[in-house]
């Protein structure tokens, strides 16, 4: 009984299966918290004698009001409580590294790197589904070898190699784009200017997840173009056009939006160090930074929100799937 | 024996898997008898800053901006790229399949706390998870093996669960049951043998994921110092890259064609052993 | 222009005897253009605040410094001038310095400086914070008037001592009326400072930029020259060698580009690259030994380490060329202080290898003497290049080395707090005046667990403790260049810590600016008289 699933119930649905997930994210960002404050805690050296070292103080008074005025006074476990209380509050702390609250320190940077992660899983979908259907089309002819063999090589070649090589052929050599950087320095700030600098940082990050999609993509929609309800399409008389896109399609997006919701995840660390290779203002960046200058507030909460970020986006998974599923519709 | 010219002869028919295996082999063989053909130390500095390749015949490959010999480097540094790769996914393997195999035959609060902790370390990014815990251990081959090894064990748990999950209601375990097997046993001995297959293509794209994890630790300045990285080249040559782009070229290339034959056999295994599953 | 300077003396280049008043400075070439908005940069980040009390190190030194100023300056041809002081004397037992302040000098929200801001200055900022190693003999201040203020001390004090004191690092005159009473670390004033400077601060665009302009004012009539002063900051050398190329920032200090890109703009005939204007901020890369273990407690074996490393190779492939071989802890360049007859590690590694034998470390069956843990502060990539290269020149010798290379505060914590090394390499800064900079690093009462940047490789003697104690005190300069002397010679033949090399930092500019790299301390430098030629 072709969509029986009424709409109303589907959001029924829907909304019961967000806030179980919802439910389950909080256990979820406790483990993320206490996880990460214990490792960045481990770490040698704490921020109290970087700060103290790049200040040269030596006085013994000083040191200590520094160390209070950092909460590095209370011992480890009621920093995390005091901490985890702070951030049930939505209150992320204070970097004294960069005299501003870590809200605020996370914020510069926050655009330019959501810029690059929407920009590169943009392209990584696009590029890949794309490819991936064309193979699938053109099975076992040319076109689906050279498909494969370019997924192959973007899918083994490490990213930062990949954004170098691609600096020294289109920047150094050609010219035909900036070295790094996200904008011109004191001129530019345009969207065309911002564009031209974001295209090789965009293409590092994103031809690695291109390639995955673009195989998972030709397997996904051979398979499912065998499926029952394909050929009982077809032999309802669609053409092969309609049920391409309408069935097939649809259906085989499956298992690649599994992987965008994987995508989300990586994205952050593949990020480190792209931002470093291109120069791109990011958070990945800042991170780098603040686990170096042990600044456990900003690092924590670059944590918190990556975290945030990734179960954000394993639910819209849930919920894309959920709506390309034939078996609610068919059911 | 036959059953074990029929899983060679299923990895040989598919070309790709084949090229990759003797490549790597051909890699595997450069690690070992680097010390023969390059008998002094790759990390010495034997001449000229930034030579490009050819301009001295007696440096193939050139020389980076220290002077040191590229080609040694890169014949040395196989070694410890193929090391790291198979120490951390073996590592890597131990943990998914103890953690996994727990899950999946006892199930209940032991299959919900290994899955909640999974699902734990697949949150936090994994290049900054063994950036942390390479900063808080010291940058040396054996810490950067086993932070590899630390964020890439869940996908070989959940495998190796779903695995367990779907085995160990079959007959032939519920007859050792009768038997008297203990659980222990039968974890290993019954169902474990079973389940091993996917589990093992899954290692060698670990194997993959380790090289990779490890160049960009070292590119990033917190590799090993005291051995050759393919990596750390890399990112030598990275401020150079204007008049010695070589230095960054040739080292990410023996990366690029490492993980790809990894990745070829990784397929050619998953033929070799999952013919059921095969791709068309 | 009005620069009355000091007494000057030493064996210095100008000899002794006042130097006349009212010295104009070097000859200027063309007319001095009015207008205009110079963007600098420099090679390192974007600093915590755009100042800190107790320095906080070079980045926010470089920020404030267009704001605030000092008592004195010390000027390219070595003389001290005075700034917000018109000059300075000492009682005749040296225990006591009477500075006479000029007049007429405003802070930026238009109040003006007396004798009170200076008392405020030495006795909470400094004291506490940015000069607190130097005043370990301060008594206090008085202020008989409005500009007169009398620094006292407990023992005598040389006036090369004095005037490097005022005229140094960060130890500028802050307005009483907006610190007093706060928590100077905290004060917000820190990310907007009020001072006397030639720049005003208008505004501090985070992750990106300081935005000066120029104070009306300014007790130098006539000056700045330009209109406003932009400092931006730029992640990496690549960005800035872009940047410059581009024309969007002129000048760059302390080696903001790759070596390769200096080759490479200078050659376009648009740029200039300049290593002047470093002389009092000089840097070296160190390398010490713990003399904890056994091992380096026979000096002999502490000058085989030296001997062993071919600094020349160093100077060439790891800073393509812009560095000196270190001989002495005084820097080279020190005219007052330095001198060249010392013990010489120079690179000798057959001497090295004949020193470890006579020492009683011979090769064993495996070729190895000892082994050592050379650990590279991770702070500069130089470092790192430089402890391969260390190491290399050790194994040549016998010695089995194992490098590491932690990151800043890795490092930190393993050199100077629980000493858990047996070679390091480090970096110094070596300002003229050696007490207590560098001679702390030679003392007993350098040694401060915990403390960065001070004595870690635990060497002290009763001789040198002894010696520098009266290096500190000696008011007579001849007598006191002998002692120092003195002094290098026993440190460098003792040999636990000593400089690989002395670093040349560079200054890029466009050949628009005019007037840059004339102060001997980039850092501290207020560019009220820099200017940009169209």
């Amino acid at each position: 009984m072709a969509g029986e699933l009424s709409g109303s119930s589907r959001r029924h649905v829907a909304l019961r299966l967000l806030r179980r997930r919802l439910v389950q994210a909080l256990p979820l960002m406790l483990g993320v918290v206490v996880i990460n404050f214990v490792l960045i805690h481990l770490a040698p050296g704490s921020f109290l004698e970087l700060m103290t070292a790049e200040n040269q103080v030596s006085d013994p008074a000083t040191v200590e009001l520094l160390r209070k005025t950092y909460g590095l006074t209370d011992p480890l476990w009621l920093q995390l409580l005091k901490y985890i209380w702070a951030l049930l509050h939505l209150d992320f702390g204070f970097s004294y590294r960069q005299n501003m609250p870590v809200i605020d320190a996370i914020a510069i940077n926050l655009p330019a790197t959501l810029l690059l992660m929407i920009s590169s899983i943009a392209l990584a979908f696009a590029v890949g589904v794309a490819a991936g259907v064309v193979a699938s089309a053109k099975v076992r002819t040319l076109w689906d070898s050279l498909v494969s063999v370019v997924a192959m090589f973007f899918f083994a070649a490490p990213s930062f190699w990949l954004g170098i090589m691609m600096i020294v052929l289109f920047a150094v050599k050609l010219g035909w784009l900036p070295v790094g950087g996200m904008e011109t320095i004191g001129g530019g700030g345009g969207i065309v200017d911002i564009l031209r600098h974001l295209l090789l940082p965009t293409l590092a990050l994103g031809l690695f997840y291109a390639a995955i999609y673009a195989r998972v993509m030709r397997s996904s929609m051979l398979e499912v173009s065998q499926l029952d309800f394909v050929r009982t399409a077809r032999a309802k008389g669609l053409s092969r056009r309609q049920v391409t896109l309408h069935h097939v399609l649809r259906n085989a997006l499956l298992p690649v939006v599994t992987i965008l919701g994987v995508q989300m995840g990586t994205v952050l660390g593949g990020s480190v160090v792209i931002e470093s290779v291109f120069s791109w203002p990011g958070v990945g960046s800042l991170l780098f930074d603040s686990v170096s200058s042990r600044n456990y507030p900003v690092v924590l909460g670059i944590m918190v929100l990556g975290a945030l970020v990734v179960i954000a986006a394993n639910i819209a998974v849930d919920l894309v799937y959920m709506w390309l599923d034939p078996r609610i519709e068919i059911r | 024996m036959s059953e074990r010219f029929a899983f060679l002869g299923r990895f040989a028919r598919n070309r790709g898997a084949l090229a990759g295996a003797v490549i790597i082999g051909l890699v595997a063989l450069a690690a070992l008898l680097a010390p023969v053909f390059f008998p002094t130390d790759p990390l010495r500095i034997v001449a000229a800053p930034e030579l490009w390749p050819g301009e001295d015949p007696a440096f193939p490959l050139g020389t980076d901006s220290l002077g040191r010999d590229i080609l040694s480097m890169l014949v040395h540094g196989a070694r410890a790229t193929l090391l790291i790769g198979l120490f951390a996914s073996a590592m890597a393997t131990v943990i998914g399949i103890g953690v996994g195999a727990t899950a999946g035959y006892f199930g209940g609060w032991i299959d919900e706390a290994a899955m909640r902790s999974a699902e734990l370390f697949q949150t936090i990014p994994n290049l900054i998870f063994v950036l942390t815990i390479v900063v808080i251990l010291g940058s040396t081959l054996q810490n950067i093996v086993i932070a590899i090894g630390i964020v890439s064990w869940t996908p070989i748990a959940r495998m190796t669960r779903a695995e367990f999950l779907a085995l160990r209601d079959r007959e032939f375990v519920q007859a050792c049951r009768t038997m008297g097997m203990g659980n222990l046993g039968i974890i290993v001995g019954e169902i474990l043998p079973n389940a091993l297959p996917p589990v093992i293509v899954l290692s060698s794209l670990v194997v993959a994921g380790a090289v990779l994890f490890e160049s960009a630790v070292s590119f990033l300045g917190l590799g090993d110092p005291n051995i050759a990285s393919w990596g750390r080249l890399v990112g030598d040559g990275r401020q150079l890259i204007r008049s010695s782009w070589y230095i960054s070229a040739i080292p990410g290339l023996a990366i690029m064609v490492t993980v790809l034959c990894l990745n070829l056999i990784g397929d050619g295994l998953n033929d070799a052993l999952n013919p059921k599953l095969r791709d068309r | 222009m009005s620069n009355v300077t000091r007494r000057q003396f030493g064996t210095g280049v100008v000899g002794a005897g006042m130097v006349a008043a009212g010295l104009a400075g070097p000859a200027i070439a063309q007319e001095p253009k009015r207008g205009g908005t110079l963007v600098a940069t420099w090679g390192g980040g974007e600093p915590q605040s755009c100042y800190v009390p107790s320095g906080g190190g070079s980045s926010p030194t470089f920020s404030s410094s267009k704001l605030f100023e000092r008592l004195g300056n010390r000027r390219m041809d070595g003389a001290f001038e005075g700034e917000l002081a018109e000059s300075w004397k000492a009682a005749a037992d040296f225990k006591s310095y009477t500075v006479t302040l000029r007049k007429g000098v405003k802070f930026h929200d238009g109040k003006e400086m007396t004798s009170e801001d200076v008392a405020y200055s030495i006795d909470q900022i400094w004291k506490k914070y940015a000069a607190a190693a130097a005043l370990g003999e301060y008594a206090g201040t008085e202020t008989p008037d409005a500009s007169t203020v009398i620094v006292k001390f407990n023992k005598a004090t040389p006036e090369f001592f004095f005037s490097s004191l005022v005229s140094g690092g960060v130890n500028y005159i802050l307005p009483k009326h907006i610190y007093a009473g706060s928590d100077p670390v905290t004060n917000p004033a820190n990310n907007a400072p009020i001072g006397t400077g030639p720049w005003k601060f208008k505004e501090w665009v985070r992750g990106s930029h300081f935005e000066y302009v120029k104070h009306d004012a300014y007790w130098r009539t006539g000056f700045p020259y330009l209109d406003k002063l932009i400092i931006r900051y730029l992640r990496d050398p690549a960005s800035r060698a872009a940047a410059l190329e581009a024309g969007e920032i002129h000048i760059g200090v302390f080696n903001p580009v790759a070596p390769p890109d200096i080759k490479r703009l200078t050659g376009t005939g648009k740029f200039v690259a300049t290593s002047k204007g470093y002389e009092e901020s000089v840097w070296s890369t160190s390398f010490e030994c713990n003399t904890r273990n056994p091992i380096f407690q026979k000096r002999e074996v502490r000058q085989a380490m030296f001997m062993a490393v071919d600094r020349a190779l160093i100077a060439r492939t790891v800073y393509y060329g812009y560095a000196r071989p270190g001989t002495s802890p005084i820097f080279s360049l020190n005219k007052e202080f330095y001198t060249a007859d010392i013990f010489r590690t120079d690179f000798d590694p057959k001497k090295a290898a004949a020193l470890l034998d006579a020492a009683g470390y011979p090769k064993k069956g495996d070729g190895k003497r000892f082994t050592v843990n050379l650990l590279a502060a991770g702070w500069f990539t130089e470092n790192g290049k430089i402890g391969s290269i260390v190491k290399q020149g050790l194994e040549d010798v016998g010695i089995g080395v194992n490098l590491t290379v932690p990151d800043r505060p890795t490092s930190i914590k393993r050199i100077y707090t629980d000493y858990d090394f047996d070679l390091a390499i480090s970096n110094q800064s070596n300002p003229s005046e050696p007490v207590p900079a560098t001679t702390q690093y030679y003392t007993s009462d350098g040694i401060k667990k915990g403390v960065p940047f001070r004595n870690a490789s635990g060497f002290h003697t009763d001789e040198v403790d002894a010696l520098v104690d009266k290096i500190r005190i000696e008011t007579d300069p001849a007598k006191r260049r002998a002692m120092v002397v003195e002094f290098q010679k026993i440190v460098t033949r003792e040999a636990p810590n000593l400089p690989l090399l002395e670093l040349e930092s560079i200054t890029m500019a466009s050949t628009k600016v005019q007037n840059h790299s004339n102060d001997p301390d980039y850092l501290a430098a207020s560019w009220y008289d820099i200017w940009l030629a169209s």
